[in-house]
């Protein structure tokens, strides 16, 4: 006998140990092999019971091939199975030895014992070596003639089997006519439906390159074909149901009546245990009305409860998958299941895939008469332990309000969530509020007033902080401390890594700009040097553009970035109902579990390592907060603002100018450069600001009285600090419990308005605050003072720069002022 | 479908491959059970994968039984609770045969456990998965089996004879069963899943039953069973035995049973108003503790003694210590914050009660994640929803058997929000 190849052994490197082993026991087959001693069995059985845990566990046993084969001449049944298991696991491998077996396979097919002739010919046809089909033909051919219908169950999955690995001898040998005529005419359903089961396979296989092949595959689908298993679907076994439901799926009824008598022929299947054939049934339900609305609707009730009964009894695998398929039903009848809602509700101890489509499940059903229950419910999933399923639940809420008429009550549990004080929760919450804001602008009032009370510190995650910062730039004339938040967010730029973050903080930082231009300029400047800088392509050409979109004309940029928004009144779903529809078709496949046509994952062109998750994750990247479809205005900010960029740079150059770049809508309205534009850019930057005026040039000047009542009001105080040009700039260092007083910035304003300086705003986060004061000499109608202080508690260093109408006089006040600072500890 | 719908079969535990079985032509590669297990550690050990994922290269589905998992790849498309119930039910199988369903059950016998994966699935195609015709092609592993080898010095545990129901009208029967002594019988087994509010309100409450039926009567007898109050039933799935359409005109099981322990029928209840107990926990926290207090007590009295009451939940997480105590029962608090108390039954004279305090996190002043309270009970000798069976009738059977009933509610999913 040849020695087995030992090239075989060296695959399991991971497993050094079983080689000794291994040859022990080839060692000890070899004497069992020929000995007829009583009890030979019992040894071979635990032997042959070692080698096959060895090949289990994944160590390579297959040099013992010849060995085992010698010891396969018995007539126990159990010794048999194990050797027809080892065999079939290494034949493929071997095929020379796989030769050894054809003998006493081939002879087991003819045992008496049904079983092992069943048993056999199974074997045989798993060897899978083509060089051996030679011998399957005869076997097989008897097998499907065999008076034992478990030989026959086997034969016709042998053919199925011969077929791939040689198609050409199986259908050389008739077999696809032969099973065929076993289908039509065998009385037991297990071998009716195996042959199905193959014929299926192997004609829609064929079916390209034969004509008659697919002629028989259409005639699967014919009348009298569909009806004869129709009338014996009970014999079937469950499985076997699943496979006939399968098929009469594709069957096309010639009327109304054949529909309802296939219907009534398989209502009692939706009762069945097993969820696979409750599910065949359905979707065969679904198919044969989808043209008859009215009944359609009336499946759609009649489905409803056993597919609810599978949801909540079922295992966690099955609920799941049922889930799956319910959240598919619901997208295309929402009515459905609104008043079972509560079969959603996620129990505790649920795993977290389920508990994320139930609660998918509970935003598609709410409508006008649950929500108030759903998101009283989804407001307990908050303090969720599972920080995802928390996350999730936040965003159903979210989801709700935004496809809800009445929100009141919603606004205010979100709202609540806020002062949770979890950081995760805020930073969901906050996406959310920024995205129902766009679609409900008249509950502004009291959305604000709770984010403003947010610290931005507290504000880690990306997506929240862009929403946080754009909440900043769009309602900044109603948060008082918008400019300072922006600034102080500019001045960690660098510290800021996600680009999301730092284009939208470009975007509000303009906003600002224009609504509040004084108390945001030095932020703008710092912001927009700073966006140049950047190393991410975005936020550099995004800064570019803006910077010059600002020297070239203010009020277009104003119309730019601050365009006259309507409210976004449907969010682009993120799944085009195309795909839904298609899904659809795929009721009761993979699709409906991945949520994605089977094209798209069976297909090899669609199969590439991990493409699921990378694809999910693009869908997130860049400005997915702008998935809008109607308010394209809103977006328009944003999108063709790049757009708009790339235009600019193309106009330069004369010869690109017929590109296939269409003009931005904003090109054809805007007019020449406008002469208001009385801020120079350059300043804006920081570029070239004026040296402040040397002090000592000055002569003292007499010290001046201030008028206790003077008012102004704050657009007057932008537009003054806006044409003044700066009169005086002065650092000095602060002492530490005059910065620790500053804790309470209120005081400090109180402290000043003593000597009649008022503030006019203020704002600021640990170490910077930023204050804006004003003053009047006493004298009627005397000009201003206008000062901006910023004090840097950390560095102890206060930054005073004043305005003056009056210039002569700004040297006095200053003087006036640091005195007033100086009482307060700060000096 | 029709295609080669699971092409392999794996049974895991603990990153062992305890067993493979491969189905069809293309072999699979072992290493995508590598690929799993990178997988689902890489998801923490808290979060489960869900039953049906992408690899790359295969779709893999995979169902976790006592510790077990059980693995199947594809790469056509196919039905998913095809994947899903089959191997659920290979799970089932084995677990019956075996007594249970551990590491070293299935290492001991896992030639019995490629015998039956052998027969219930063939290229892919799921095959005989009944219980009772199985047994009948491949004998259980059981102690008289051991006794009778011994005795006979047959050692195979495979009969001889194919099972005689492959041949006969009633696939899960097999012809000619004789019983010496001929008795069946019935079980009515509930399961109440419940979600109660912090304030005691009833937000979900769902009941779920089962009619078990262990039948041991000869040749092929014919049952009809009724109930007294059919209306409390919302939706029923049956057992392939159950003749469909006297269920449909009048509500009544007829069936020829399969041998042995089997679901006649599992169901759903409309709407059950009231639960049999209270669970009432109370929190308050102050200065960084929580005082805590949880009154059990019967509301609305079954009838039958409530046994086997008991009260778990788990500890925030910022909590650091807690000492609870109880005046009947006994407490437990494991070292991963779990917490336990077993009541057993209500007493008549005193209403249960357990207090103590939780110490918070340093820092945290006031508890903000409150937690769920999860609570066991069984009712002997009644169903909760009120169903009753009304008879039970046996055609075809030469001798009256003996016909036995029970029936028993339990806690399902039964929850107590705080």
């Amino acid at each position: 006998m040849a020695p087995p190849a030992q090239s075989q052994r060296s695959q399991s490197p991971s497993q050094p140990s079983g080689k000794g082993e291994v040859s022990d026991l080839k060692v000890q087959l070899r004497q069992l092999a020929g000995s007829r001693a009583p009890g030979t069995d019992d040894s071979k059985r635990e032997l042959f019971k070692k080698v096959i845990s060895y090949m289990t566990v994944g160590i390579d046993v297959s040099s013992l091939f010849s060995e085992m084969v010698m010891c396969s001449a018995t007539s126990d049944i159990v010794l048999k199975k194990m050797c027809y298991l080892y065999v079939g696991n290494y034949a493929k491998g071997n095929p020379d030895l796989a030769l050894l077996t054809i003998n006493f396979l081939q002879k087991d097919c003819r045992d008496e014992d049904p079983m092992i002739r069943g048993l056999a010919l199974r074997s045989l046809c798993s060897l899978r070596v083509e060089n051996l089909v030679e011998y399957l033909v005869g076997p097989l051919g008897s097998g499907l003639q065999d008076h034992n219908s478990y030989v026959r169950m086997v034969a016709a999955i042998g053919v199925l089997k011969l077929y791939h690995i040689s198609s050409s001898s199986c259908i050389d040998a008739d077999f696809p006519s032969a099973l065929k005529a076993l289908m039509l005419n065998d009385p037991d359903a297990q071998v009716v439906a195996n042959c199905l089961s193959a014929l299926q396979e192997i004609w829609s296989l064929e079916a390209s390159t034969s004509e008659e092949a697919s002629r028989e595959r259409e005639a699967l689908l014919s009348k009298p074909v569909i009806y004869y298993f129709l009338n014996r679907i009970k014999d079937f076994s469950e499985w076997a149901q699943c496979l006939v439901l399968d098929l009469v799926g594709k069957y096309v009824p010639s009327d109304s009546s054949e529909i309802f008598d296939i219907m009534n022929l398989l209502e009692d299947r939706l009762q069945h245990a097993n969820g696979a054939v409750v599910l065949a049934t359905i979707k065969v339900f679904l198919h044969l009305t989808l043209s008859m609305t009215d009944v359609h609707q009336q499946v759609y009730e009649r489905i409803k409860a056993p597919l609810l009964t599978l949801v909540s009894s079922g295992s966690q695998e099955l609920s799941y998958a049922v889930l799956s398929h319910l959240h598919l039903l619901v997208m295309r009848a929402p009515i459905l299941f609104s008043s079972d809602y509560k079969h959603f509700y996620c129990q505790y101890n649920e795993p977290s895939y389920v508990k994320k489509l139930k609660l998918e499940m509970l935003t598609a059903v709410a409508n006008e008469s649950n929500t108030y229950e759903i998101v009283t419910e989804l407001c307990e999933y908050v303090a969720n332990i599972d920080v995802s399923i928390a996350r999730e639940s936040i965003h159903a809420v979210g989801k709700i309000a935004l496809q809800q008429y009445d929100v009141n009550a919603i606004v205010d549990r979100l709202l609540q969530f806020l002062e949770m004080e979890k950081d995760y929760v805020t930073a969901e919450t906050l996406v959310l509020v920024k995205d129902l804001l766009r679609k409900y602008p008249q509950w502004s009032h009291d959305c604000i007033a709770v984010v403003g009370n947010i610290s931005s510190k507290n504000v880690q995650e990306p997506k929240a902080k862009a929403a946080l910062i754009w909440m900043l730039g769009e309602y900044s004339l109603d948060m008082s401390d918008a400019p300072y938040i922006l600034e102080s967010l500019v001045e960690n730029w660098e510290d800021e890594h996600s680009a999301e973050v730092r284009l939208h903080l470009l975007t509000a930082v303009l906003k600002c700009f224009l609504r509040r231009p004084p108390e945001t300029q030095k932020a703008l400047g710092a912001a927009l040097a700073a966006g140049l800088a950047d190393s991410h392509q975005d936020v550099h050409d995004r800064a570019l553009f803006y910077y010059r979109l600002l020297q070239y004309n203010v009020s277009v940029a104003e119309r730019v970035v601050n365009p006259p928004k309507q409210a976004v009144s449907v969010f682009a779903d993120t799944q085009s109902s195309e795909i839904k529809d298609r899904i659809f078709d795929e009721f009761n496949s993979l699709s409906v579990l991945y949520q994605k046509p089977s094209y798209m994952f069976t297909d090899k062109e669609h199969r590439g390592p991990f493409e699921f998750s990378e694809e999910l994750g693009s869908l997130s990247v860049g400005e997915s907060a702008e998935n809008v479809i109607s308010a394209q205005r809103v977006d328009a900010n944003d999108n063709d603002l790049l757009l708009s960029t790339s235009e600019k740079e193309e106009n330069r150059a004369p010869s690109n100018n017929g590109s296939a770049y269409s003009a931005p809508v904003y090109d054809g309205s805007i007019s020449l450069p406008a002469s208001q534009s009385s801020l120079a850019i350059d300043v804006l930057l920081g570029l070239g600001l004026p040296p402040a005026p040397a002090p000592a040039l000055v002569p003292l000047p007499p010290p001046i009285k201030l008028n206790p009542k003077s008012a102004l009001d704050p657009t007057t105080f932008q537009r003054k600090w806006g044409q003044l040009s700066l009169s005086l700039t002065q650092e000095c260092s602060i002492n530490p419990q005059g910065a620790a007083a500053l804790m309470t910035p209120p005081a400090l304003i109180r402290h000043m308005q003593g000597h009649s300086i008022h503030c006019i705003a203020s704002g600021g986060q640990t170490p910077n605050f930023k204050f804006f004061f004003f003053a009047q000499k006493a004298e009627e109608s005397a000009g201003f003072f206008l000062v901006e202080c910023i004090i840097n508690t950390s560095s102890s260093k206060a930054q005073i720069k004043i305005k003056a109408d009056d210039q002569s006089t700004s040297q006095a006040f200053s003087a006036l002022f640091q005195s007033a600072l100086s009482k307060f500890g700060m000096l | 479908m029709g295609e080669a719908d699971q092409e392999t079969l794996y049974a895991t535990i603990c990153r062992e491959v305890m067993l493979e079985k491969q189905l069809t032509g293309h072999k699979v590669d072992r290493s995508i059970c590598a690929w799993f297990w990178e997988q689902s550690i890489s998801q923490g050990e808290f979060v489960k994968l869900p039953p049906v994922i992408a690899s790359p290269t295969h779709y893999l589905f995979q169902i976790v039984r006592e510790g077990i998992t059980f693995l199947a790849c594809t790469q056509v498309e196919m039905p998913p609770l095809m994947g899903i119930e089959f191997l659920s039910r290979v799970a089932d199988v084995l677990s019956d045969y075996l007594g249970g369903l551990n590491e070293d059950l299935i290492k001991d016998n896992f030639v019995i456990v490629y015998e039956l994966l052998d027969e219930m699935i063939d290229n892919g195609f799921p095959l005989t998965t009944e219980l009772n015709i199985l047994r009948e092609m491949i004998a259980p592993p059981n102690f008289v089996n051991k006794v009778l080898s011994v005795v006979t010095g047959n050692t195979s545990n495979v009969s001889n004879t194919l099972p005689g129901a492959t041949a006969s009208c009633v696939p899960w029967r097999t012809a000619d069963l004789k019983h010496a002594s001929n008795e069946v019988y019935v079980d009515l087994v509930e399961e109440i899943d419940a979600i109660i509010s912090r304030d005691g309100a009833l937000v979900k409450c769902d009941v779920y039953g089962e009619v078990q039926v262990n039948s041991s009567l000869s040749g092929l007898p014919d049952l009809t069973l009724s109930f007294a109050n059919p209306s409390v039933l919302n939706d029923a799935r049956f057992h392939p035995c159950v003749r469909f359409r006297p269920w449909e005109s009048h509500q009544i099981l007829s069936f020829v049973p399969p041998d042995g322990q089997f679901k006649l029928m599992t169901y759903r209840i409309k709407k059950l108003k009231n639960t049999p107990i209270y669970v009432k926990p109370q929190l308050s926290s102050d200065a960084g503790t929580c005082r805590i207090t949880v009154l059990v007590g019967i509301r609305n009295d079954p009838g039958k003694t409530i046994d086997s009451l008991m009260v778990h939940f788990q500890l925030p997480p910022c909590v650091t210590s807690a000492d609870l105590t109880s005046n009947h029962g006994t407490v437990n608090i494991l070292a991963n914050k779990t917490c336990s108390w077993s009541i057993g039954r209500i007493p008549k004279d005193k209403a249960p009660s357990m207090s103590g305090t939780l110490v918070l996190e340093a820092g945290l002043e006031r508890l903000h994640t409150f937690p769920t309270f999860k609570v066991d009970f069984k009712i002997m000798g009644v169903a909760l929803s009120g169903l009753q069976i009304d008879k039970l009738d046996i055609k075809n059977l030469p001798n009256r058997p003996y016909k036995g009933f029970r029936a028993l509610t339990q806690a399902g999913e039964y929850e107590v929000r705080s």
